[in-house]
C-alpha cells in the first residue's frame, strides 16, 4: 500500500533504507530538523544541515521515486543556547522559499524549561510572519504530559495561528485527546521502548477515529525502525479494519495536511500513487 | 469538517483469543523483572521508581478503565497551568 511518513530522520539513514522505504510503499516523506546527536557549534554548522536538508536528501529520495519534504528550525534541545537560536531562526528565511520546505519545524520542548519555551514562541512568531505550517516535537517520557499542555498553552494563545495547518507529533494515549480536541492535526510515533508501538497507535485509531491523525516512523539516530507504518499497516489489516480505513491514515491524511503548503505536489504525488 | 464514522471493534472474544499469547508473554516479563529485583544486591535506595512501578501495577487490576491513559499519567510529570506566569512568559 502506498504511504507517507511525515516523520523521519533521513539524514541519519542510508541510502539502502531510502530503496527499502521505496519497495514498502513509501512514496513521499517529510523530514523536520533536529539534533545531530550533539550541540552544533555556530549558525554555519545550521546552514550547511539545511543545505543538506533542501539539496541533498531531495536527489537521494529522488532516486527511489520518493518525494522528500522538510522542515526547518533550531530543536528544543540545542534552544537552551539561546544566542545561537536567535542566529538560526534570523537565518531560516533564506530557506524558506527552497522548493521543498513545507514550514517551520520540529520545534518543540524537550526539559519543558524557561529558555525552550522562550525559542518555541519565537519560532511560532516566524512561522506566523511567513505564514509557514508548524510541525510540533513533544517531549518524551515523564516530560510529555506537562510539556504537551505547554506547548497547546502557548498556541492557542497566539491568534495568528491556524489550528489547521499544525502537527503536533509524539502523542500518546495521555496526549491525544487534547491534541485533537483542540483542532490540531496529531501524529503518532511508532518507536521501540520511549513511545508507541504500532499495537498501541491501532487502538488509538480505534478509539479516537482517523480525523486529522497520522502515524510517523521517526526513523532517527536511536533505535527507530524505518519501516515502522509498514508495521501499522499490517496490524491494522490483521484486526479486521478497512482498506479505506488505513489509507486514510497512513495516506490521505498527511496529503491532505501537506497540501496546505504551497511547496506540497500534491498532483505528482497523486499520479504516482494511482499508477500502482 | 465531515467527521469519519469510529471504526469498527472486534468482538472481546476474538481480542481475547488474539492477544492472550501476547499478554501472558508481557505477564511473565513483568514477574521475571520483579524475581530479578528481588534476587539483586543490595536494597533500593530510591523508593520512587520502584513504588511508581507497584502503582502502575495497581491500575492494571483495578476496576477502572483507560488503564494505559492512567498508567501514562502516572509516569508524568504534573502540569501547572501558570507556568508562563512561574517563567516570567506572557
Ligand atoms: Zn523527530
Amino acid at each position: 500500500m502506498d504511504y507517507i511518513d511525515p516523520h523521519i530522520h533521513m539524514v541519519s539513514r542510508t541510502t539502502d533504507d531510502y530503496e527499502t522505504l521505496a519497495r514498502m510503499g513509501c512514496v513521499a516523506m517529510s523530514e523536520p530538523a533536529f539534533w545531530a546527536g550533539f550541540d552544533r557549534g555556530s549558525v554555519e554548522s545550521f546552514r550547511d544541515y539545511f543545505r543538506q536538508l533542501t539539496e541533498f536528501e531531495p536527489k537521494r529520495a529522488a532516486q527511489f521515486g520518493i518525494q522528500h519534504y522538510t522542515w526547518l528550525c533550531i530543536n528544543a534541545k540545542e534552544a537552551e543556547n539561546v544566542s545561537l537560536s536567535r542566529e538560526v531562526i534570523a537565518m531560516i528565511p533564506e530557506f524558506l522559499s527552497a522548493s521543498n520546505v513545507l514550514g517551520i519545524g520540529e520545534i518543540g520542548l524537550n526539559k519543558n524549561t524557561k529558555n525552550e519555551s522562550t525559542i518555541f514562541l519565537e519560532h511560532v512568531d516566524l512561522a506566523a510572519k511567513y505564514e509557514q505550517q508548524i510541525l510540533i516535537h513533544t517531549p518524551h517520557l515523564e516530560d510529555k504530559y506537562q510539556g504537551t499542555r505547554m506547548i497547546l498553552d502557548m498556541l492557542v494563545q497566539d491568534s495568528r495561528i491556524e489550528r489547521s495547518r499544525v502537527l503536533v507529533d509524539h502523542v500518546e494515549e495521555h496526549t491525544i485527546g487534547e491534541v485533537l480536541d483542540r483542532g490540531f492535526w496529531a501524529g503518532m510515533t511508532l518507536y521501540p521502548v520511549t513511545k508507541c508501538t504500532p499495537q498501541r497507535a491501532a487502538d488509538m485509531i480505534e478509539r479516537f477515529g482517523s480525523e486529522r491523525l497520522m502515524a510517523n516512523s521517526a526513523g532517527d539516530w536511536g533505535p527507530s525502525k524505518p519501516t515502522a507504518i509498514p508495521d501499522l499497516i499490517m496490524e491494522l489489516k490483521r484486526r479486521g479494519h478497512s482498506r479505506d480505513l488505513i489509507r486514510k491514515v497512513v495516506f490521505e491524511n498527511p496529503r491532505k495536511f501537506f497540501s496546505q503548503s504551497k511547496n506540497f505536489k500534491a498532483d505528482a504525488l497523486h499520479s504516482e500513487s494511482a499508477s500502482n | 469538517m465531515s467527521e469519519s464514522p469510529k471504526p469498527k471493534q472486534r468482538h472481546a472474544e476474538q481480542v481475547l483469543t488474539e492477544e492472550f499469547l501476547l499478554a501472558r508473554s508481557k505477564i511473565l516479563d513483568l514477574a521475571a523483572t520483579i524475581d530479578r529485583l528481588q534476587r539483586a544486591d543490595g536494597q533500593v535506595e530510591s523508593l520512587e521508581k520502584q513504588e511508581l512501578l507497584e502503582q502502575g501495577i495497581k491500575i492494571l487490576l483495578d476496576d477502572q478503565g483507560e488503564k494505559a491513559k492512567r498508567v501514562q499519567l502516572l509516569m508524568s510529570r504534573q502540569y501547572n497551568p501558570q507556568w508562563r506566569e512561574h517563567y516570567g512568559l506572557h
